[in-house]
């Protein structure tokens, strides 16, 4: 059997699997027949399986280089690298929607395995929705944007030829660059990974499943597909960066807006979910969250494929938005009937002792992840909006948005510093004094300095206060956390810290993570000092930029299998003295006759030093040099390093709790009163998570 | 204050006050370059970017720069410059030329005003919702926290073993 017709097959089988597991899935819940529901999990484990055979099998159809297949054609070519045809995947509508499906096959998969056993009231709930996601991907898949649509074109009898090319139209050049392999997947991971907190807590609601259990269950799967969806933001930015020539790492393009959205009420969740579990409050909210999240993730997708906003992101456009329009309303019709019905099994024990406490610094920090949110979500579709009400299109760029999201982050930032440190129910003065006294004192000190040494950028000031403040809470929670283990265990302090941080992973981790906003943060401020200069260079032409002198020392060309480099040997110079060779590119693609550009990056924490060979000037014919000197941009990226770090921190299990565990089965080690052994971590905070 | 925990917060103060000089300030922008910034003020209309004129790197394009259509606004700029009009004037200019769709953000003035009202809006009746929230909390709390005037309270088992597992969990952590 040919391999496009074997993927088409299993795409088709999936999608009867996905109706059954669903059809099934509600035969199940109301007649609970043990047999049924085990059938259609496995239906929905059969699913999975046939999404990977359709996934593999147009992979394959890249790999052997089958050109009889339209969307092979239209995005690969017999030169093009190995590694860019596992990108060509998702480079275009139709592959982008089976990764979609793939991704998510992924998820369902391990959700339904690792519960197979478990929380069986709760499952077939779940997996119904899940199944249900699953029915409009693969509809899509299926009926409306096929991968697996072979070459044909009509004879002089009317009939269908199929026919195969010799060679493909290549892979788009802005695609082939390596972040580009896994920046897609990170981001559709995240993307595709909010249908399980989705599932879990439509499946709770429809279930009326008692208690916070759903909370716990879903935790770490909203944390992965947090996890990913900011490792894929940051990877888009970086990939903007280092491709896109401009010397800016986020332009608040539609598409970036839209991978932004889920991200903040996603972060806006794994804070507010913490109210659920502690105190029983807030479970409606965190209910429509979950909701908010996962639409804004279709959203996003629609965004993307349908180009109902013009974006850099065109290359995977189409009337598509039709189907997300009406899965987005099916979705928002399903939850509120589900909320309606079922609402009074959200009653929330909401009580608050304190306004200063952390209940309050969680609400606060959900307005504003919340106002920031809407803010770009109606400044990303204002121009539809604008359009449909006056008839004029009007644009919402980069300005406007850096005017309206700037105070919001900095608020955020402040937050930041402050929740965390405020004690549950209520936070007395001396609390406040001891925890915030030295942090206050040690921003303002670093604003001041900052004065002196000329600092005048308001925002990035305030920014940099807050850093600084920020960093102090974090950095004196460690110490004297690590300080009492330390005086106990007499290990030593790097040693104690990480005892510190395994007893209570979530805490800490989520303090790590605080830690690597901090770096975005200090990155995010240096933009306010970026400069830049334009030059025609002669071979031994220099210019000024900073303190780096640039000294153009000759190009080349440099034919490549799938096109020809033209590079430039640009030798940088710092106080007179040779530091390193830069080599920009210029790529010129033979297939698509489109161009790529490779910047060249001298990066240091204090500055990255940005040089794009622009192309030659038509008048001179000499080659321009774009050179840039953009402040603290690596801090971003060594903070998402970070901010991954902390997440993955705070998925592991607590140490502390594997011991009550293992003290358990000891009864004299298990009787000493627990207050003696846990003191100096529990009872001198006053209740932090 | 202990002593060690002096030494630790003069080192954070140390090490966190040395953070500015990370940055090195520059003074005030090359104000003589406005065409630039007015370039920052229009969208490129070749279609085919999505970018402010004043950054156009024309992804895709044989030039990493402004491409040809940006590269003109930035001249058309410039001559509206030397004929010594003020921004306002040639924005119009170029709206006149393109229409709204120039604008790299909305004007503050008619239905477009909306855009840079909105985020204001949120802001304030979020936290009016906030505030709302957390006087009604407040209120419920007052009113279940028994009064010490009512004489001895009453704790049933069940109220007990419940603020048992409440203590429980929310000292987990």
């Amino acid at each position: 059997m040919p391999v496009d017709v074997f993927g088409s097959f299993a795409l088709v089988l999936a999608f009867v699997c996905a109706v059954y597991a669903f059809g099934g899935g509600i035969a199940a819940i109301i007649t609970r027949h043990p047999l049924l529901i085990k059938s259609t999990r496995q239906a929905g484990m059969a699913t999975c399986c046939l999404i990977f055979l359709a996934t593999f099998s147009l992979e394959y159809l890249f790999f052997s280089d089958n050109f009889s297949i339209a969307y092979v054609v239209s995005h690969s070519n017999r030169d093009l690298a190995t590694f860019y045809k596992i990108a060509a995947l998702w480079s275009g509508q139709e592959g982008s929607l089976l990764f979609w499906s793939f991704l998510l096959a992924i998820y369902v998969f391990s959700v339904l395995l690792a519960y197979r056993n478990k929380n069986g009231e709760l499952m077939p709930y779940v997996g119904v929705v899940m199944a249900g996601v699953q029915i409009f991907f693969l509809t899509l898949n299926n009926f409306v944007a096929s991968p697996f649509k072979a070459l044909a074109s009509p004879g002089a009898d009317g009939v269908m030829n199929y026919v195969a090319r010799a060679d493909g139209n290549g892979l788009t050049p802005l695609l082939q660059y390596p972040e580009m392999v896994i920046h897609p997947p990170n981001l559709y991971s995240g993307y595709t990974g909010f249908t399980i907190p989705f599932a879990f807590a439509l499946g709770a609601l429809l279930a009326r499943y008692p208690g916070e259990k759903w909370i716990h269950l879903t935790r770490k799967w909203t944390m992965i597909a947090w996890m990913f969806q900011s490792v894929g933001i940051l990877l888009g930015a970086h990939w903007a960066y280092a491709v896109l020539g401009w010397g800016g790492y986020w332009g608040w393009d539609p598409v970036e807006n839209a991978s932004f959205l889920p991200w903040l009420t996603g972060t806006a969740f794994l804070h507010s979910v913490m109210m659920q579990e502690k105190r029983g409050m807030m479970k409606v909210w965190n209910v429509w969250l979950v909701f908010i999240t996962f639409l804004l993730c279709i959203l996003g997708t629609f965004l993307t494929r349908s180009g109902v906003v013009s974006s850099v992101h065109a290359f995977a456009q189409s009337s598509i938005g039709t189907w997300f329009v009406a899965f987005l309303s099916l979705i928002i019709l399903v939850c509120f009937g589900a909320y309606l019905k079922n609402r009074d099994y959200l009653k929330s024990e909401n009580q608050l002792d304190s306004i200063v406490s952390r209940e309050s610094s969680f609400l606060f920090n959900n307005l504003i992840l919340l106002v920031s949110c809407v803010a770009i979500l109606s400044g990303t579709l204002f121009p539809v909006f604008s359009e449909w009400i006056t008839g004029d299109r009007i644009s919402v760029g980069a300005p406007f948005f850096n005017k309206v999201n700037i105070p919001i982050g900095l608020l955020l930032l402040f937050l930041t510093g402050v929740g965390p440190l405020l004690a549950w129910r209520k936070t007395s003065t001396e609390s406040l004094k001891r925890n915030f006294g030295w942090p206050l004192a040690i921003g303002v000190v670093a604003g001041l300095i900052a004065l002196v040494f000329g600092f005048r950028e308001i925002y990035s000031w305030i920014c940099l206060i807050l850093c600084v403040f920020v960093a102090s809470t974090v950095g004196l929670e460690f110490y004297r956390g690590a300080k009492v283990i330390r005086a106990r265990s007499g290990a030593s302090f790097v040693a104690s810290a990480v005892e510190l941080t395994m007893r209570n992973t979530r805490r800490y981790g989520g303090y790590i993570v605080h830690m690597g906003m901090v770096f975005v943060f200090i990155g995010l401020a240096g933009a306010a000092f970026n400069r830049d200069l334009q030059k025609d260079m002669r071979q031994g032409d220099s210019m000024q930029i900073g303190p780096y002198t640039l000294v153009l020392q000759g190009f080349d060309a440099r034919p490549e299998k799938n096109y020809t480099a033209q590079r430039l040997l640009v030798e940088v110079l710092r106080d007179k003295k040779p530091i390193m060779m830069l080599y920009p590119e210029k790529r010129r693609f033979e297939t698509t006759t489109e161009n790529g550009t490779m910047v060249a990056i001298y990066s240091t924490l204090k500055e990255d030093l940005y040089v794009v060979y622009a192309g030659n000037n038509p008048e001179t014919e000499l080659p321009v040099v774009h050179a840039y000197l953009n402040p603290l941009v690596k801090w971003i990226w060594f903070g998402g390093v970070v901010v991954v770090f902390g997440t993955l921190v705070a998925l592991l299990p607590n140490r502390r709790a594997m011991l009550v565990l293992a003290g358990a089965q000891q009864p004299a080690v298990a009787a000493q009163p627990l207050g003696h052994e846990l003191a100096p971590t529990v009872t001198l905070r006053e209740g932090h998570d | 204050m202990t002593r060690a925990r002096s030494i630790a917060a003069f080192a954070m103060l140390a090490i966190f006050a040395m953070a500015p000089l990370l940055v090195t300030p520059v003074g005030a922008r090359q104000l003589s370059d406005r065409a630039k910034q007015m370039g920052m003020k229009i969208n490129c209309m070749c279609r085919g970017c999505s970018m402010a004129a004043g950054i156009c790197s024309h992804p895709g394009g044989a030039f990493s720069g402004p491409c040809e259509t940006a590269k003109a606004m930035l001249k058309e700029v410039d001559q509206h410059i030397a004929k010594g009009e003020t921004g306002e004037q040639i924005l119009q200019a170029f709206v006149q030329e393109y229409g709204t769709q120039v604008y790299a953000e909305p004007p503050k003035s008619g239905f477009s005003l909306v855009a840079w009202i909105l985020p204001s809006v949120y802001l304030f009746v979020g936290a009016g919702v906030v505030v709302f929230v957390i006087a009604r909390w407040r209120k419920r709390t007052v009113q279940l926290t028994p009064s010490s005037a009512a004489g001895a309270p009453v704790i049933s088992p069940e109220l007990l073993e419940r603020a048992r597992a409440q203590a429980s969990r929310e000292t987990q952590d």
